[in-house]
């Protein structure tokens, strides 16, 4: 019951949108209201499993295979949550819902329908029971954003899309490949058994599969999923992807779709952890985490383009998750803590570079002076969110780092966090180079000064900024609950 | 004396399949691509009933007959539109010539018969012989996918490379779930719609397919 009210809503937002042609600020806010059932939903589910349910939902059809179909434990509750609450606050912050609109009324009703299903298609993927089921909402998520990274058809939206399109597309074939060399070897071992795909009947087979195979099948995983999550040297669709969506599209992908992706990460890490021990997955995602950050750090420095800018921002925090998720309990624990951060911290700065980007009419730093002159408000959150996403206090970033360097040094990896530290330093002083040119200075001609940026279009990113902070001074009890029982599925 | 039979002939089949593989990196016209994916198409739904048959799983017969109407009839027919939209497109200088492609992809799947060892010594199944050749297809899709320049080229790649994880999960495991692979087929479907949807973009926007165009987007 509880998963109808979590994946409906948006389906039914995504038909209304196909089936009623005028209006589009009617369905606009239609949609903006059902994302608060679905958040409304995915806090439920939250409190269920953190009171030791495990909500399960699906009918069971024998000749199909089919058994508990939807399934929600503390790690699916915890990214859920982070979904719906990006998604309600993408949809509140949406063109044409209580603002004026750059859009025709095609190109709206284009948004509005693959948003939503684009929402449900990562909901599911998180509440799958099976990861075959989830390996086909998360490609469906891939196909349903292509759709909307070239809303406004022009050369570089188009290149941007090929190469998403193509490059998630192969990466996320690898990761079936890998579902069915893990499905191959489940086979080998206990012959055709329905429901060998599901995550309960996987984990509890798991200590009898075959360590070479197992091997084999995790490298496809963490290539295709890492595709999906822009891990290095997969993240190079990144910047072109995050740089010509629409500014909620780019929220959503950076922020959810990316915490969908780590999580299926993290799923398959349990697995293969069952069968072969940490230290296999863990050394992979060590190396990965650290060329992320390399590679990361080095393309900030050279940005010209703040959305460019940020998006190699994720590349950095895709990074510092890997190196999580790697650094046993400790590090899983910082991992997930600083996915839920990074979620708040990215999608908030998403929204702003939209409002920059219309105020300003181009992507270059350099034709952006005087910010907080133009957009004081805008201007404001900017550095707040830009400050966060460099890992400085009072915000929740600084917390989960911090946990993230007391795991590694607990694990006696003190050369690993050094290097770390200086990579994180490079992005920190060139994040603080670019903003200062950006906030300052005279604002180039053209560019309208004084007129105050409307509330609307800020007043909801006030609450991102607040998590942040809450985040960031203490660990409210229920998260930090979530968050064990997490770390108990993933490491253990 | 039946398995050795359907060994034989599962070694066949999956052998057949990567050489229509192998067409898409010595021909140049985007037709023969085309066919090529086609006549691959056959040989995989002939497989799967050879496999359903031995194997005794009537799943595999629904299967063949979803793979039959999407990638034998469907998807040919959508890539002959495209085909006949840009006549005078050819794969003519691809960024690796004809004998390098050729010689890497052996090499390919040589590599795929090293990496694939371990599945073939742990599994009992006569068809496990196959393996290394489907993940061998799996990597010549890859390859005609970085190595090709028209993005027409680049879908028949991905197409082909799908079919490689088909192949692999008839020979591994007599296929995956029913359900699953049906909502692999809806996936494969839709991303091919878009992708072809895409091809018709890039040729308005570039006034020509060749990806090596898209390189606007830099820092």
């Amino acid at each position: 019951m509880i998963f109808f009210l979590l994946l409906l809503p948006p389906l039914v937002a995504s038909l209304l949108a196909l089936l009623v042609r005028p209006h589009r600020e009617f369905v606009g806010w239609v949609s903006a209201l059902l994302s608060l059932i679905s958040l409304g939903a995915a806090i439920t589910i939250a409190a269920q499993t953190i009171a030791g349910d495990v909500p399960i939902w699906g009918l069971t059809i024998n000749s199909l295979g089919l058994e508990g179909v939807l399934r929600a434990d503390s790690l699916s509750a915890l990214v859920l949550v982070c979904i719906t609450a990006v998604a309600a606050l993408t949809l509140f912050l949406s063109s044409g819902v209580g603002r004026t609109t750059h859009y025709d009324a095609k190109q709206l009703r284009r948004y509005q329908i693959f948003i939503n299903l684009f929402i449900a298609a990562m909901l599911l993927a998180v509440s799958a029971n099976n990861v075959g089921v989830m390996w086909i909402a998360i490609e469906a998520t891939t196909i349903f954003s292509a759709f909307l990274i070239p809303l406004t058809i022009r050369k570089t939206s188009i290149e941007a899309s090929w190469k998403y399109l193509l490059l998630s597309s192969v990466g996320i074939g690898l990761a079936f490949a890998g579902t069915v060399l893990a499905y191959f070897d489940f086979v080998a071992r206990s012959g055709r058994v329905e429901n060998a795909l599901n995550w309960t009947t996987l984990m509890a087979t798991a200590p009898l599969l075959h360590p070479e195979v197992i091997r084999l099948a995790f490298v496809f995983l963490l290539i295709g999923f890492g595709t999906k999550a822009g891990i290095a040297p997969m993240h190079t669709w990144k910047p072109d992807a995050y740089g010509e969506s629409p500014a909620p599209l780019g929220a959503l992908m950076s922020s959810a779709l990316f915490a969908v992706a780590i999580y299926a990460i993290a799923r398959w890490k349990a697995v293969t952890d069952a069968v072969l021990g940490s230290s296999y997955s863990n050394n992979l995602l060590l190396t990965l985490g650290m060329l992320s950050l390399i590679i990361a750090a080095f393309s900030v420095v050279r940005a010209k383009n703040y959305k460019r800018m940020l998006a190699y921002s994720s590349v950095e925090h895709t990074g510092l998750i890997c190196l999580g998720l790697a650094l046993g309990p400790l590090g899983a624990f910082a991992a997930l803590l600083h996915l839920v951060n990074h979620t708040a911290a990215k999608s908030l700065m998403f929204f702003l570079v939209g409002n920059i980007e219309r105020a300003y009419r181009s992507p270059l730093i350099e034709r952006v002076h005087g910010l907080l002159k133009v957009l004081p408000q805008t201007g404001g959150l900017f550095a707040a969110g830009l400050l966060a996403l460099i890992g400085l206090p009072p915000f929740g970033l600084f917390i989960s780092e911090f946990a993230l360097f007391r795991a590694g040094f607990a694990l006696n990896q003190p050369v690993l966090m050094g290097i770390t530290l200086v990579l994180m330093s490079i992005v920190f002083i060139s994040f603080i180079v670019h903003l200062n040119k950006m906030l300052y200075g005279a604002p180039p001609e053209g560019v309208i000064t004084g007129k105050a940026d409307r509330l609307w279009n800020v007043a909801p990113l006030y609450i991102s900024i607040g998590v942040l902070v809450v985040l960031g001074l203490t660990l409210p009890a229920p998260l930090a609950t979530l968050l064990k029982q997490s770390v108990e599925i993933i490491a253990k | 004396m039946n398995d050795a039979l359907f060994s034989q002939l599962s070694t066949l089949g999956s052998s057949v399949i990567l050489l229509y593989g192998f067409t898409l990196l010595w021909r140049k016209s985007l037709h023969a691509y085309t066919v090529a994916f086609q006549w691959q198409s056959i040989a995989l739904t002939f497989l799967f009933l050879i496999i359903g048959y031995f194997g005794h799983d009537v799943e595999l017969y629904y299967v063949a007959g979803f793979l039959f109407v999407l990638k034998v009839l469907i998807l040919p027919r959508y890539l002959g539109k495209l085909e006949q939209r840009f006549p005078g497109e050819r794969e003519s200088r691809p960024y690796v010539n004809v004998a390098t492609s050729l010689v890497v992809a052996g090499l390919l799947v040589l590599l795929a018969y090293a990496i694939t060892r371990p599945l073939v010594l742990v599994s009992d199944l006569p068809t496990r012989g196959g393996l290394p050749l489907a993940v061998g297809l799996i990597f010549v899709g890859l390859f005609v996918i970085i190595t090709r320049k028209k993005a027409l080229t680049q879908i028949v790649g991905f197409l082909v490379m799908e079919n490689g994880i088909a192949l692999l999960a008839a020979l591994g495991t007599y296929g995956i779930p029913l359900i699953i692979e049906l909502g692999v087929f809806l996936d494969v479907l839709m991303g091919f719609l878009v992708m072809q949807v895409f091809v018709y973009h890039i040729h308005d926007t570039f006034e020509s397919i060749d990806v090596d165009q898209l390189n606007e987007l830099r820092h």
